[in-house]
């Protein structure tokens, strides 16, 4: 017990020594592009703390002020069109930076020893990301954000379906309605959840930015790994973009009417069409054993080599999880959804897909293993295949 | 040997020093979950949405004269009271609604009174007043009097040709409800809704339709 324990330790530290959370140190190949994401995260992290903070000074979190407030610094506050520009651009780079970054270390094979740890922050941070996102459009209440949150916030009330089957206190239990209402600050999106979402809106990033300030104390690490040319180049990318692409207001939120069609910030698209597929419960479900297998990848997938097609299984999953994010996207900006039609079509297809990509993975691991004999056989041929058992 | 014991007494020290400290913060799961949730009974976790429901005013919504052919129809707002964690402590919140007159009698699903010890006057009739809100995720789904509408906009779905007429369809996530289902009025005809929609109890009062009651459940 006490060596598993401390073993247990001996990993963590290992892992912890060798985080890559923004310097891509860990890495060889600095000189490519693919390999600023890391940096870039964290100069897009810096850009949307320190604008979001400036916005605070003119935002007013209620019902009634809330979407005044914004108009206000949108077309009336010197520069607010600026700012309010940069913090939406920069959390949009926040998130394409980590969306990258972690199909990057996916295929690349980088969650592998040493980069456990490495890998389940960064998903995490995804999250925490994706979390900041629904909390900040909240904050506009607009029709989009009124209706992300309800729906969303809807998503855990099916989870007393789960613990209404535990006997005898299991009707009166209603977990799921308390995390709902907890985040709601009641049964209905009103006052109290605008200045909850405000709370972990600006709390998560906070939070977020002091894990990653003890994170350079303590590795003396480089803090914004990349030279001065990048970091124009993105500011300038920021200014301009919020110069011609003005961030949307959309329309002040109606409690009494859901527009048609509706759509939600582009990184939920591919989720929401899911949650058009599915039954409510496995709303929540689907996308929890999604982060769960995520989280898990580097412990499930065992083979040795970092190279993409020598995991074939694992590849295939990585193909089939960015395709069905763009395909579900599609398809709702088009607004096609025939429930009686596609679920069982995909459903069939990921089952398809991946037997296949089963057969493949088997079949890729007994030639591996006769490569490995044949090359044990006759000593002078050299050593290409890697070991693999 | 003696080092074994060694090793078991700190081992139960450590426990017996850990337990309050476990206890401790137990204890204060409660009072933080009430700091987030005040309407909690100290203590109640077992229990914690027992406070939540909401409480609304009987409303006159339409009259008689105003749903004389079939599927004519007119939306209503239903207010209630919700409790808000707010220093208000409520929220008054509306339920928006549609009433409709249906080409033929259907039995009213008014189920849900049975614990409440009211017994509804009437248990068939051919007006219904549904919730708008969609019993799925919480959007305020619409009557749509045309079904080809439904179609066009609702992500493509065709009705069975017994089905062409008046549906009701949410913008969010696409269910469609069939309000004049003879068996279960509101039935989801497509999408991912789990149930038909929440039904008002109405009585008949003269001419004028009055709502007295929406059917709890769901988040407003």
């Amino acid at each position: 017990m006490a060596s598993v324990l401390a073993s247990l330790q001996e990993w963590y530290r290992d892992r912890r020594a060798k985080l890559d959370l923004f310097d891509e140190t860990m890495v060889g190949q600095q000189a490519n592009p693919l390999y600023l994401l890391g940096p870039m995260l964290y100069y897009f992290l810096i850009v949307t703390v320190v604008s979001g903070v400036i916005l605070m000074f003119w935002y007013e979190p209620t019902p009634a002020g809330a979407y005044n407030s914004i108009l206000h610094i949108q077309h009336e506050v010197p520069l607010g069109w600026l700012i309010r520009g940069i913090h939406k651009y920069a959390a949009d780079g926040v998130v394409i930076c980590i969306i990258l970054r972690i199909f990057r270390m996916y295929f690349l094979g980088e969650y592998k020893k040493p980069g456990e740890l490495t890998w389940i922050w960064s998903f995490a941070g995804l999250i925490l990301a994706m979390i900041s996102g629904i909390t900040g459009y909240l904050l506009i209440w607009n029709q989009r954000a009124f209706w992300a949150a309800k729906t969303v916030l809807s998503v855990p009330v099916y989870f007393d379906e789960l613990t209404a089957k535990i006997p005898v206190i299991g009707e009166r239990f209603q977990v799921g309605s308390m995390i709902a209402y907890l985040f709601l600050g009641g049964p209905a999106v009103g006052a109290a959840t605008l200045t909850r979402f405000y709370a972990l809106h600006f709390g998560i990033s906070i939070v977020l930015l002091v894990v990653a300030e003890v994170f350079y104390y303590r590795t003396r690490r480089v803090r914004l790994n990349m030279s001065l040319f990048p970091i124009l180049l993105f500011t300038a990318m920021l200014v301009l973009t919020s110069y011609i692409l003005p961030a949307e207001l959309g329309r002040r939120a109606d409690p009494n009417r859901t527009p048609l069609p509706i759509l939600s910030d582009w990184y939920f698209l591919g989720l929401y069409q899911y949650v058009k597929y599915t039954p409510p419960l496995w709303a929540g479900l689907g996308p929890g054993l999604l982060i769960g297998f995520a989280m898990l990848v580097p412990f499930l997938d065992r083979s040795k080599s970092r190279r993409p097609l020598d995991r074939p299984f694992f590849f295939v999953v990585g193909v089939l999880a960015l395709v069905y994010w763009l395909v579900f996207t599609a398809l709702i900006m088009f607004n096609i959804a025939v429930i009686e039609r596609e679920p069982p079509l995909v459903l069939l297809g990921t089952i398809l897909v991946l037997s296949l990509a089963l057969v493949w993975e088997l079949r890729h691991r007994r030639r591996q293993a006769r490569a490995a004999a044949s090359a044990a056989a006759p000593p002078r041929r050299p050593a290409g295949a890697t070991g693999h058992s | 040997m003696a080092q074994d014991q060694g090793i078991e007494r700190r081992r139960f020290l450590k426990l017996a020093a850990g337990l309050p400290i476990v206890g401790g913060l137990v204890a204060f799961g409660s009072p933080l979950l009430r700091f987030l949730k005040p309407n909690v009974d100290p203590f109640a976790l077992i229990t914690p949405t027992t406070k939540d429901a909401a409480t609304g005013e009987p409303v006159v919504v339409a009259t008689m004269a105003e749903l004389v052919k079939p599927w004519d129809f007119k939306y209503f707002v239903f207010t209630q009271k919700y409790p808000q964690y707010t220093p208000d402590g409520f929220k008054t919140q509306a339920v928006p609604g549609v009433v409709i007159r249906l080409p033929a009698k259907v039995r009213l699903p008014w189920g849900w009174l049975r614990g409440s010890g009211e017994t509804p006057a009437f248990a068939e009739s051919d007006i219904i007043a549904f919730s708008r809100i969609c019993p799925h995720l919480g959007c305020i789904y619409n009557f749509v009097p045309e079904w080809k509408e439904v179609t066009s906009g609702y992500g493509g779905y065709v009705p069975p040709p017994d089905k062409r007429h008046a549906l009701m369809a949410c913008p969010c996530h696409l269910s469609i409800y069939d309000p004049a289902d003879p068996t279960q009025p509101g039935r989801v005809l497509s999408g991912p809704a789990p149930r038909p929609p929440l039904t008002f109890l109405y009585k008949i009062d003269g001419d004028r339709i009055l709502i007295e009651r929406v059917e709890p459940g769901g988040i407003a």
